[in-house]
């Protein structure tokens, strides 16, 4: 039962990057997004978004989004769906929420993979323009909040303190301008391909 | 064009364009009304903020504490709100500039500490020590007893005829007071905590009716009446009204 093909090994790594993103969620390991902001946001929330990515890709052929797809051109309606739900996690009540409340965290869990999903199909269909718009927005807030973050004296999440809060905010940083490296990559390994 | 969506592009570039404007901006309005909403009308961003805002719109009831002060005494924190124990020395105080405090801190609770000593200084300056009053609260019962709060009452100079401490009779009560008053405690390097601190206004009642930000302590006690006198018929509205003008709506904002 030992299957190399690239598609079996998408799914195994979607799995994986799911599983271990949930499991962040779960006792005992949550304790570590209970006293880390940079473990929550930084790592957890991401790795949510990633895993419903690889899990979209994998099951692509399980599942046809033909009915959303006319809802859906140039991937608009998923870009503003996930655009809506990473700003309500981007809030410092909504992350607070989120480790206090397990009903929040259950939802935190469900809409970031979800956004995942919609990404990946939106990507799909998005002409560049359009992925540099939505792509040049999320690295900038990342930017904006991470800069915020690190410098203020004020803490924003009653839930971590402020040390917490300083190393979330150069995560973000770090993790904003990584975001726009793979995917400006991407566009251009993309680009390539279809010239040559 | 050497998009691969370009291709699909030209074939539905007709009625399903309109349709994912339609569903986009049904997509967006969602989304607003959810920020929106979870927001508090956009204005608060934080728990702290939200909290705040929940409390000025609501004023909540806290539950019965039974408490312990720095002489031993045993009482609730209705009780000691409505005027009784401290050897009648709280008599007719209608309203309580409240606090959490534990008495190990050195960080922001120092802060909050010297803050308190200018409300006190305010208070008897004002001579308004027989209506406001003030009350830190410890969080910490496991440590500290009715010895410890009154090493630091002493510490901090504390006038007993205006600043008083209470701590928990029972530990186990101690999450349900956080609650209440909308704290999280977390534990910090040291044997310290961290925690959301502010000033908590009290009606003798065992009403909040406001959260202030402590480094608005300057016209702290002129909003505090001023909310007393919004929500109750009580006589600080002549006081709030002598006193409206220091009362600058931008200086107590919550941020």
């Amino acid at each position: 039962m030992t299957d190399h093909s690239p598609a079996q090994l998408n799914k195994w790594l979607a799995a994986g990057c799911s599983a271990m993103a949930v499991a962040f969620s779960v006792p005992p390991v949550r304790r570590v997004i209970e006293q880390s902001m940079a473990w929550h946001m930084v790592f957890q929330m991401p790795l949510l978004v990633v895993g419903g990515w690889l899990s979209a890709r994998a099951l692509s052929a399980c599942f046809s989004m033909r009915g959303w797809a006319s809802f859906n051109q140039f991937g608009l309606t998923g870009f503003m769906a996930a655009q809506a739900i990473v700003a309500y996690w981007m809030l410092p009540s909504a992350i607070d929420r989120a480790v206090v409340m397990p009903s929040a965290d259950a939802l935190k869990l469900l809409t970031l993979f979800f956004t995942g999903m919609l990404l990946a199909d939106a990507f799909r269909r998005a002409p560049g323009a359009l992925q540099l718009f939505f792509m040049g927005y999320w690295v900038s807030m990342m930017a904006w909040l991470g800069m915020y973050f690190a410098t203020t004296d004020l803490r924003l999440c009653n839930a971590y303190s402020l040390q917490s809060q300083r190393s979330t905010g150069w995560g973000l940083i770090a993790l904003g301008i990584a975001l726009g490296i793979v995917w400006a990559a991407s566009l251009l390994r993309h680009k390539v391909r279809h010239t040559s | 064009m050497d998009h691969p969506s370009s291709q699909t592009l030209e074939v539905h570039c007709g009625p399903s364009l309109g349709r994912t404007f339609i569903a986009s901006i049904a997509v967006l309005i969602v989304g607003l009304a959810v920020l929106f909403m979870a927001t508090g009308g956009g204005q608060s961003f934080t728990t702290e903020t939200l909290r705040r805002q929940q409390v000025m719109a609501q004023p909540q009831r806290i539950g019965a504490f039974d408490v312990t002060d720095a002489s031993g005494n045993r009482t609730t924190l209705n009780a000691l709100l409505a005027g009784g124990e401290n050897e009648g020395r709280n008599e007719g105080k209608q309203l309580w500039l409240v606090d959490f405090v534990y008495t190990r801190c050195q960080t922001v609770c120092s802060s909050l500490g010297s803050i308190y000593q200018q409300l006190q200084t305010q208070i008897e300056e004002r001579g308004l020590q027989g209506k406001v009053g003030l009350l830190s609260i410890s969080f910490d019962p496991a440590h500290d007893d009715a010895a410890a709060l009154s090493a630091y009452a002493s510490r901090m100079r504390m006038n007993p005829a205006i600043w008083q401490m209470a701590t928990l009779s029972k530990w186990q009560d101690r999450q349900r007071l956080l609650d209440a008053f909308g704290i999280m405690v977390l534990p910090a390097p040291l044997g310290e905590f961290e925690h959301n601190a502010a000033l908590h206004v009290m009606r003798s009642d065992g009403t909040l009716i406001k959260i202030m930000d402590y480094l608005a302590y300057e016209t702290a006690l002129d909003t505090a009446m001023a909310a007393a006198a919004a929500t109750s018929s009580s006589d600080f509205s002549a006081a709030a009204k002598h006193d409206s003008i220091a009362t600058q709506p931008g200086l107590h904002a919550a941020r």
